[in-house]
């Protein structure tokens, strides 16, 4: 999630001298995409998945958290399907936040309510996307990993002025956050690839392995 | 569909951004005040270029104007737009029916004047204004821009004093140059951050504007004192920031930037308000007409500002609102942001925020909802299953009616 979100600032803050998104220039010509065929396959050193199409696995970057793994189909920044696995109490959505940044993005809390967290990825979106107008489409129960869990559908205008659509699928399991995000454009990558990530959705499940510690 | 912008508001904000790095302040140096009555306006009605280096500013700035009346980021609602009208028609001295005007949803505190006469207000500055007067102060002085003439003259000493390079030149050839997007962004950038540093104006244009700003608001029965305080709020909004996460204020940041010192600055512009404001005895604020203009927006505006969970800035933003009588819209943001900040305390003082919020009649009904939460989470699990229902009577159609309702079913 974090490299889609750096994808989609980049061009927002390059020379904004706020700093941040310089680490996108050429990143990906020195860094290799890894195909990822249509069969079962650990995301985030967390959970299991089976896509039914091949995705190309994004290559971690030193910015991304290190419970996030991402894909995209057709590259970033037009798609992105990011997997958070099991972000820890009290840490945030993204790496390389300073205690003295004006504009930070709220640390999860293993008590949070669902608006909570709702609201916590729209800060994400506001702080490092750029994104201006954020709303919210949807928000309500669905089971995930086996657990009762949420669906958050939102729309928001990104830095670069396109209209963009999103769905998280998430669940708090031992107080840990488990989601799947996916972010696109409205206007036909969206509704295009939504089936298949649905169908990642719902073939998720938890490692039976004992979760990486802290 | 972006690709076909060059001005977006990401270039403004790098425009604005590259204005801060400029280095114009010079705190502290002797300075003499620049009177109100010395402003003249340096143009008539209907204002056109003939020197050939205006003419070129022109053209470019005619462009921009287009891309920028087409982007997806303005506020168009007719009614608050036509508003914003009404204020530059009011302030705009010679050039009241020259002057457009166009609102960007941005939360910054920034407004930006072109030498064609457009002028982008972002709506970081309608969150901060507390009446028209305010308001209209910003406005009188970008429009004190257009009225001197500030961008051909910056421009024209710069050119004397530095062979920059051919900015026009540069714009007409990357405009539609289509390339891959980052590429095409950063081109776009280098493009319009020039234009724009141009718009940083130094201390002199600022303080010229200042004394113009002043001199219309007091012609046209604004309460000149309204400019002294919009700057004060600014200093004060951008320490608290600052102070909240324990770090010295960016002295350089939004309007701030090359602007004279902030405390010579507010000094001066209490001196010409105080000497403009003799002679009349009521001065116009329009409170009242400020706050039916914005109407529901008020809830975007704040909503925009509190999710960048900048809590000194949003803190203190809706205090200073509040200093005109708290109600329930406000408590509610003034919970959303210490709600967002997180310390170990907030729990507890957001959920007495919130509880706070719903006693007014104006609580918007999300405040019902997160009241309800927190009340849920403290153990008073019926009180709180009331508020959420109290959430969805209000909100019936609510996009998390569906998440709302399980709550209470728990």
């Amino acid at each position: 999630m974090t490299r889609l979100i750096l994808a989609l600032f980049a061009a927002f803050a390059v020379a904004g001298c706020a700093g941040g998104g310089g680490g996108y220039g050429g990143g990906y010509g020195f860094n290799r995409f890894r195909l990822i065929e249509p069969q079962e396959h650990d995301v985030a050193r967390t959970m299991v998945v089976r896509p039914t199409i091949r995705w190309n696995r994004v290559p971690r970057q030193t910015y991304d958290i290190p419970r996030e793994e991402n894909w995209t189909l057709h590259g970033l920044p037009l798609d992105g399907l990011a997997f958070i696995g099991g972000l820890e109490d009290g840490k945030p959505l993204v790496r390389y936040q300073r205690r003295r940044d004006i504009r930070q993005v709220p640390n999860f809390r293993s008590d949070m309510t669902p608006p909570e967290i709702a609201s916590m990825i729209e800060s994400y979106y506001r702080i490092r996307a750029g994104s201006v107008s954020f709303t919210m489409t949807g928000l309500q129960p669905r089971t995930f990993l086996g657990q009762p869990g949420f669906q958050y559908d939102y729309e928001h205008l990104s830095g670069s002025e396109v209209t963009r659509q999103g769905r998280v699928v998430g669940t708090v399991v031992g107080g840990r956050l488990y989601m799947i995000l996916f972010d696109a454009p409205k206007r036909h990558y969206f509704p295009e690839i939504i089936p298949e990530v649905e169908r990642i959705v719902e073939s998720a499940r938890l490692e039976n392995r004992p979760q990486p510690r802290s | 569909m972006d690709d076909a912008l060059p001005l977006t508001r990401r270039m403004m904000l790098a425009g604005l951004g590259c204005a801060c790095c400029t280095g114009l302040l010079g705190v502290g140096e002797a300075h003499a005040r620049i009177r109100p009555r010395d402003m003249e306006s340096l143009i008539g009605p209907g204002y056109r270029p003939t020197a050939a280096d205006e003419r070129g500013m022109w053209q470019e700035y005619e462009r921009v104007e287009q891309e920028i009346a087409g982007s997806n980021l303005l506020v168009t609602d007719p009614n608050l737009v036509s508003y914003l009208k009404s204020i530059v028609s009011r302030v705009g001295g010679v050039a009241a029916q020259d002057l457009r005007i166009y609102l960007a949803r941005v939360p910054e505190f920034n407004a930006f004047m072109a030498p064609t006469g457009f002028m982008v207000i972002f709506t970081g500055l309608l969150t901060r204004m507390r009446d028209e007067a305010q308001l209209a102060t910003v406005i009188a002085h970008e429009a004190g821009h257009f009225l001197r003439r500030h961008h051909i003259r910056r421009w024209r000493d710069v050119r004397r004093r530095t062979d920059l390079f051919a900015i026009f030149a540069m714009g007409a050839g990357v405009g539609g140059a289509g390339a891959g997007v980052y590429l095409g962004d950063a081109v776009r950038l280098a493009q319009l951050g020039t234009i724009l540093t141009l718009a940083a104006y130094g201390r002199e244009l600022e303080a010229e504007a200042d004394a113009m700003s002043v001199r219309q608001m007091a012609e046209t029965g604004y309460d000149p004192n309204a400019a002294p305080e919009v700057w004060r709020q600014l200093i004060q909004e951008t320490e608290a920031s600052a102070e909240m996460r324990r770090r010295r204020p960016r002295r350089g940041y939004s309007l701030l930037a090359s602007h004279p010192a902030p405390e010579t600055r507010m000094a001066d512009l209490r001196a010409s308000a105080a000497e403009v404001r003799t002679g009349r005895e009521s001065w116009d604020r329009g409170r009242e007409r400020y706050l039916n203009s914005l109407g529901t927006h008020r809830k975007m505006l704040l909503d925009d500002q509190v999710k960048l969970n900048d809590p000194g800035a949003s803190l203190f933003i809706v205090n200073n609102l509040a200093s005109d009588g708290w109600n329930g819209l406000l408590r509610f943001y003034e919970a959303e942001a210490i709600r967002l900040r997180g310390r170990r305390e907030d729990r507890d003082l957001s959920a007495a925020s919130y509880a706070q919020a719903v006693t007014f009649p104006d609580a918007p009904p999300e405040a019902w909802r997160m009241h309800g939460y927190a009340l849920i989470q403290a153990g008073r699990r019926e009180e709180g299953k009331t508020a959420l229902a109290r959430y969805l009577a209000l909100a019936p159609n609510a996009p998390d009616a569906a998440m709302v309702r399980y709550s209470i079913q728990q």
